[in-house]
């Protein structure tokens, strides 16, 4: 087969498919990297500065809420209506106090690196003087005198306290828009790795169409290539099947027409010079026999080359007369089942390959079924027909197929050209069953 | 007999239930003894925070007959939504398991915007008089002596002072045998300034009390002379930003001094430790009770105090809010406590419950003090919202398992009494003297109801009536350690704990099986340390300072 060595040569469709897993590998790994890193900066940013501003925010919002409870109670005191004098209220701006100064500590770790210190260190400066007014303030109502505290309260403390207020507000504001620019940056990663989610899909996408397409051309040339060499064979065989019987027709018309005449010719002269010499000698009639025995012997060769009886009579008249020219040669009892309406005409060459494959059928069967009996059936099914011949032997040598010999070859190849089944079975029950399907009206191909 | 697998299922609580059978039940005998009060929340539907506070109850024997009477707080109508006229209702114990409303004849069918109340004989004349704190003025009563009370609190000095109270107790804070008084207030707040809050965004619940300011608590100092002055300040207990609904007494660290805890709702607790010199110090952060073990400040409402686990350490019990558990501080003698509730059964069982009034007692008498706690929602939307909550809830009976942890017996005590309620205040006697003790309960806006402690586990009891002579008359503040078959259990006698509430002064100690108590020794608030030995059980015995037993009487029935 030198035609499908050198197709085979030509590409290499291996090379390609693991470049195309190569290209595809390569991406996903790119591409995990590419998310990874992106994961790692969502990370960072969340963690550095969303979290950590937050942190920073709610210490500010603890810092607010002491000055907001600082205020009520500066109210408190400098509104009246409290039975309570001005000094009973220690308690409670000591205790903001030094919540004030934990939450104070707390925020300067968690600051923002943008913060600057000026900004810094006035809040915690503004709240030094403000427990400076607040001692101050303590100290006069301590001494009972309350006018001289409230004003402090009033000139003083509250103005600071406004102040603070102020400063920590502000500073709540530049956290809040800090987190909405981390926000932003945060969206425009996820935009990011989105599109390139998008992208990457569709190399991807794209590497294992390019990839599948060619694999997918590939095979399609592959199963082109197959099914042009499989015709070019059954042409091959069917030629080479026709050759053969055009050859064994030619030859045997030869001998049937040549040879046959001749010696048809020789016997009748010998019959001839038998009859008119009274003493003919013992050699003559030997000389008749033999040349008796050499028609015969012709007329048999010829019959084998090429079944004339199948034009004589017809398939249905051939198998019957093959059955029992088998039969009486090897002894082989063979039940005949001919159709039960007579065979529809069928094309001549049509005919000879079934024939071929019945002959073939019967002759595998005495040579290598054992078997002392064998069935034989025609039918006719509208236009198909169904040869069958069974036998109850041995059923196939389990040796491969290789070394059957061409026999059940070319009863392939006749069945394929005909356009039939051929199928060879081995029952459970043991034997061989050769059943044959054909078209009846199947043309030569 | 063929035994399905069904009548396995059915039995296996009934063997469960007989396994731990609580050797008693709390039979309600609220219609039997004559109890027909209902609470009047004054609610008419615009959901003012007030009336979702409910009102306390006490038992208090104010005509020294011996018996135990029942009086209950109530609210009235808001101004411009008259409908009926409500009062606290005094019934008096007939000594047969029935009580008579005798409140018109005691002169206290007087209507106010009732909460709390706290009874103690503060002029030291043998009958105890009562303050009932109220949503404006608070009232102080003084009992005359004749079944008659008489409103002092203009006269007292208590007057003109409005605000928001809700527990208060008596206490003597300097030693010097005079009862002072101490008052929770709990946020500033009036109907002109009432908040709206929305669970569901359309309909008004009540506010927690995040939406308001907060108010100082105040301590009036008794003059002696029938009159108190405001020692908040000078005592060092001024904090405007508490939030408080409960109040108890201890001693910290054994001093003789007593201390105080307050229950904040939505803010810290207090725990004001007594210097001994009039003032006090704040140590509820460092000593551990001012958050939950997360740090959280709780919805603080009642709130006990008991040795519980018989270490001679007073330990706190506060209820909170529905998904926050009760609190249980253990406390380690030395000043600092341990929430054990997370760690243990009693958050489990307390942690989707909402709790008001709290009180320990030991109510199987099996000489370990059992909790009992009273349930209920604050809104009845809210609790519609908070999936797997109630408006009204099963109360909370948590039987000591003689100290390895507590197992809830709510159920089995009872049907009538494991019922779900509104609940709010809660309080304990024995009023018809059989050695046991009793359950008084209040709901929102619903029946106060009267349980029947009936034993059937043959345990034994022991009852102590205290009579302060140098010490104030009332004995609050004295613990009594009883000692018996090598146990040693403690109380103390106490006004305040639970929630609006009062529960009688005698102590009770269950005795188990034991016959008599080995030693008792009692220490008086004057300093004063008695001991007594082998002081026979079933029988109630009045001990008078320096006296000695003067009475002991069998228990009834």
């Amino acid at each position: 087969m030198p035609a499908i060595q050198s197709r085979s040569k030509s590409v290499n469709p291996t090379t390609r498919l693991l470049a195309g897993l190569g290209v595809i590998s390569a991406a996903v790994a790119l591409f995990s990297l590419y998310s990874l890193r992106q994961v790692d900066g969502l990370r960072a940013l969340q963690l550095d500065a969303i979290d950590r501003n937050r942190r920073d925010s709610l210490q500010l919002l603890r810092i607010q809420n002491n000055l907001q409870n600082l205020a009520l109670s500066m109210r408190d005191m400098t509104e009246g209506g409290s039975p309570y004098p001005l000094a009973a209220y220690r308690t409670e701006f000591d205790r903001a106090r030094v919540d004030l100064q934990d939450a104070l500590e707390q925020e300067r770790r968690l600051a923002p690196a943008a913060r600057s210190i000026q900004q810094q260190s006035f809040l915690s400066d503004s709240l030094q003087s403000f427990w400076d007014a607040m001692d101050g303030m303590f100290a006069a109502a301590d001494a009972g005198d309350e006018p001289e505290a409230k004003r402090l309260i009033r000139q003083v403390l509250q103005p600071r306290h406004a102040s603070i207020s102020t400063t920590v507000a502000r500073l709540l504001i530049s956290n809040n828009e800090a987190e909405q620019e981390a926000a932003l940056e945060i969206e425009r990663i996820y935009d990011n790795v989105e599109r390139n989610t998008y992208y990457f899909m569709a190399a991807v996408f794209a590497a294992i169409f390019l990839t599948g397409g060619y694999m997918v051309s590939r095979n399609r040339r592959v199963f082109g290539e197959i099914a042009q060499l499989s015709e070019e064979r059954q042409q091959l065989a069917g030629r080479l099947i026709t050759v053969q019987e055009d050859l064994f027709e030619s030859v045997a018309r030869e001998l049937h027409d040549e040879f046959g005449q001749a010696l048809t010719a020789a016997g009748a002269m010998l019959t001839r010079l038998e009859r008119k010499s009274t003493h003919a000698p013992e050699e003559l009639r030997e000389v008749r026999s033999v040349t008796h025995e050499a028609l015969e012997g012709v007329r048999r060769l010829s019959q084998r080359l090429h079944p004339n009886v199948l034009d004589d009579y017809g398939l249905e008249g051939a198998i019957e007369w093959h059955a029992r020219q088998i039969r009486d040669q090897s002894g082989l009892a063979i039940d005949y089942r001919p159709p039960a309406e007579p065979l529809p005409p069928i094309d001549r060459e049509v005919a000879i390959h079934i024939y071929r494959i019945f002959q073939e059928a019967l002759s595998n069967v005495v040579k290598h079924s054992q078997a002392g009996a064998a069935t034989v059936r025609l039918e006719s099914h509208g236009d198909r027909l169904l040869l069958e011949i069974a036998d109850a032997g041995a059923g196939f040598p389990a040796e491969p197929a290789a070394a059957r010999g061409l026999g059940l070859v070319a009863m392939r190849e006749r069945a394929q050209l005909i356009h039939g089944a051929l199928a060879i079975e081995q029952p459970p029950a043991g034997g061989t069953v050769v059943r044959l399907e054909a078209p009846i009206m199947g043309t030569k191909t | 007999m063929r035994i399905s697998r069904r009548d396995l299922l059915l039995a296996v609580p009934a063997l469960a239930g007989a396994a731990s059978a609580p050797g008693f039940q709390l039979r309600d005998v609220t219609t039997a003894a004559g109890l027909r009060f209902r609470h009047n929340s004054g609610a008419f539907g615009e959901k003012l925070l007030p009336e979702t506070m409910g009102a306390g109850c006490a038992f208090l024997d104010f005509d020294r007959d011996g018996w135990m009477d029942i009086l209950l707080v109530n609210g009235m109508d808001w101004p411009g939504h008259k409908r009926t006229r409500t009062t606290l209702a005094l019934y008096r114990n007939n000594g047969d398991g029935t009580f008579t409303d005798v409140t018109r004849k005691a002169g206290l069918d007087v209507e106010m915007c009732g909460l709390g109340v706290a009874v103690g004989d503060y002029d030291n004349d043998g009958f105890p008089d009562l303050l009932i704190t109220c949503l404006g003025q608070n009232r102080l009563f003084r009992n005359l002596g004749d079944g008659r009370f008489q409103d002092v609190t203009e006269k007292s000095g208590l007057g003109r002072r409005e605000s928001f109270s809700t527990s208060a107790l008596w206490f003597d804070s300097t030693g010097d045998g005079l009862l002072d008084l101490f008052v929770c207030n709990y946020v500033r707040w009036s109907p002109e300034i009432d908040v709206r809050c929305s669970v569901d965004g359309k309909r008004k619940s009540y506010c927690t009390p995040e939406a308001y300011r907060g108010e100082t608590c105040w301590l009036f100092r008794n003059r002696g002379d029938g009159t108190f002055e405001d020692a908040t300040a000078k005592a060092g207990l001024f904090d405007t930003s508490s939030k408080s609904l409960g109040a108890a007494l201890l001693d910290l660290n054994g001093d003789g001094r007593l201390d105080l805890f307050v229950a904040n709702d939505t803010q810290p607790n207090k725990l004001y430790r007594n210097r001994g010199n009039g003032s006090f110090e704040e140590i509820a952060l460092t000593a551990g009770v001012a958050f939950s073990e997360d740090g959280k400040a709780r919805a603080g409402m009642g709130v006990d105090v008991a040795d519980y686990d018989r270490s001679g350490r007073e330990s706190i019990a506060v209820t909170n809010f529905n998904n926050e558990m009760l609190a249980l501080f253990r406390g380690d003698g030395k000043g600092g406590f341990t929430d054990v509730a997370p760690s243990s059964e009693i958050g489990r069982i307390t942690r989707g419950s909402l709790g008001f009034g709290c009180v320990f007692a030991d109510f199987d008498l099996d000489g370990w003090q059992d909790l009992l706690v009273v349930n209920g929602h604050i809104d009845d939307i809210a609790a519609e919202a908070d999936a797997g909550s109630g408006y009204p809830q099963p109360p909370h009976l948590l039987l000591n398992k003689a100290g390895r942890g507590f197992q809830e017996a709510g159920v089995d005590v009872g049907s009538a009494f494991g019922q779900p309620r509104v609940g709010r205040g809660l309080a304990t006697a024995d009023f018809d003297l059989d050695g046991d003790v009793d359950v008084l309960m209040t709901e929102n806006a619903g029946p106060a109801k009267l349980f029947r402690n009936e034993q059937s586990a043959g345990r034994r009891a022991i009852r102590f009536e205290l009579q302060g002579v140098q010490s104030n008359r009332d004995a609050i503040g004295a613990r009594v350690v009883v000692e018996s078959g090598g146990s040693r259990q403690s109380q103390r006698v106490h006004t305040g704990s639970s929630y609006l509430s009062q529960s009688e002064l005698p102590l009770t100690f269950g005795m188990d099986r034991a016959e008599r108590a080995d030693r008792v020794v009692v220490e008086w608030p004057s300093g004063r340390v008695e001991e007594f030995a082998r002081l026979p059980a079933g029988r109630r015995h009045r001990l008078v300072e320096g006296k000695g037993v003067v009475e002991s009487l069998p228990f009834k029935g």
